[in-house]
């Protein structure tokens, strides 16, 4: 059926720039994220200054940074929308499906940005060795890939909770820490100048294997 | 009634032969009689587990709150015996190992799980009404199911473990002492049948309380 699978996309797009949209005329979620992630990373730097010589721990708060940074903003794409009563009008014109992977793209353009503005102030803050640019991006894609679709599902499942912000983290926690161990050993590995393969593919196949569960759970979001 | 009592000499019995019966490990000394209530601790929170998730998936096929029930009874009593594992397996480190917590591969895997746990029933109380709390929480579990095979295969990459392996060593068998491994799988006996009679008073209470809120 190739005119429904074209219509899928249509939507699926639609989803997506619409999202962009209205993040662009208020920026309130991504100027909230990048100051949030600016804010603890200054922290982070401030507290333990430059560690030219320890690219184990570098890995580790780089990426401590990153989930804490998803963490206080992935949640934003659909409590948005309960919060602004828009949801029920959005679930008229589009299929739970269409919804949930149109914001799934959405959050990783936006993890993109953060990490734009992030991840080059720290590496300048921390005063950090050059990492092997190849493996470094592939790292940085994958996990953000990983983080993305765990965190979109819970960030749809939280939206129709009491209390959304406080439990997003909590929640978002366990599912996303196979994906912090697993790029960390990868960021620290580049640094050491091993291959960072292993857990580059690691991380493809958690975000797989989630989104796969995802597409399978996601017509189960709303129902009432 | 018959059940309830059986279950109770059971344990007795076992935690009599516990201390009177079976051997000591040489190397391990008095901290031998963790295994006794350990590691069922620790299969009952990993059995809890899986039962709660698989009747996560059953509640999204079928839409039965007894699913449900079902889920949430094995997710409660699960974090309890997970809780008793985690405390047992820290105080046995401290003692064997010198400190109650050092990132060893098992106990990563036991937090994940206290954590998984934690965060299942934090969401289920943040839900108002019972359907949807039943729906979003399988929903959640479902997810998690995906994630713990990760956990499990990305977590000895990274640490390596010091944590004895009894029950499933390289070798395939069972290296035990016969006097401890009767009293082991005995008392593994006796904390599966007590997971699943707490798990049925749970489930009644939590029917009791569904049939007050529809009169």
């Amino acid at each position: 059926m190739p005119n429904a699978g074209s219509s899928f996309l249509a939507a699926v797009w639609a989803i997506l720039r619409k999202e962009c949209r209205s993040e662009w005329r208020t920026r309130y979620g991504l100027n909230a994220a990048v100051l949030f992630a600016v804010t603890s990373l200054t922290g982070v730097s401030f507290a333990v200054g430059r560690l030219t010589d320890r690219s184990d721990v570098l890995a580790a708060l780089l990426w401590v940074v990153l989930l804490f940074a998803a963490l206080a903003s992935l949640s934003h794409a659909f409590v948005r929308e309960v919060e602004g009563r828009t949801l029920t009008l959005l679930r008229l014109v589009a299929s739970p499906t269409e919804i949930a992977l149109g914001k799934l793209l959405f959050n990783l353009v936006f993890l993109t940005v953060l990490e734009a503005v992030t991840v080059p102030l720290f590496l300048i803050l921390m005063g950090a060795p050059g990492p092997h640019w190849g493996a470094f991006l592939a790292l940085l894609a994958s996990g953000s890939f990983a983080l993305a679709t765990s965190a979109t599902l819970v960030g749809a499942l939280i939206s129709q909770t009491r209390g959304r912000g406080a439990l997003f983290a909590g929640v978002s926690l366990p599912l996303l820490l196979p994906v912090l161990a697993a790029a960390v050993a990868g960021t620290r590995n580049q640094w050491a100048g091993g291959s960072a393969a292993v857990e580059v593919r690691m991380l493809m196949a958690y975000a797989a294997a989630t989104l796969g569960a995802s597409l399978l759970l996601y017509d189960h979001l709303w129902e009432d | 009634m018959i059940l309830r009592v059986g279950l109770w000499v059971w344990i007795t019995v076992c935690l009599v032969a516990a201390f009177l019966w079976a051997p000591l490990v040489p190397i391990l000394g008095d901290t031998t009689r963790v295994l006794y209530f350990h590691i069922p601790s620790a299969w009952v929170a990993v059995l809890a587990l899986g039962w709660s998730m698989l009747h996560s998936l059953l509640y999204l096929k079928r839409r039965d709150l007894e699913h449900d029930h079902q889920a949430a009874g094995a997710a409660e009593i699960g974090l309890l015996f997970c809780v008793v594992a985690t405390v047992s397996g820290s105080l046995w480190a401290k003692a064997m190992w010198g400190s109650y917590w050092n990132w060893d591969p098992r106990e990563t895997s036991i937090f994940f799980v206290l954590l998984l746990y934690g965060a299942y029933l934090a969401l289920r109380t943040a839900i108002e009404p019972a359907e949807r709390r039943a729906r979003l929480s399988a929903i959640y579990s479902a997810v998690a199911f995906v994630a713990v095979p990760f956990l499990m295969f990305v977590v000895p990459r990274i640490y390596f473990t010091l944590h004895p392996d009894p029950l499933l060593n390289t070798r395939g068998k069972v290296d035990m002492d016969p006097r401890i491994r009767a009293v082991f799988l005995a008392m593994l006996v006796g904390f599966t049948t007590l997971f699943f009679w707490m798990l049925s008073l749970r489930v009644r209470v939590a029917r009791l309380l569904q049939r007050r809120e529809e009169t």
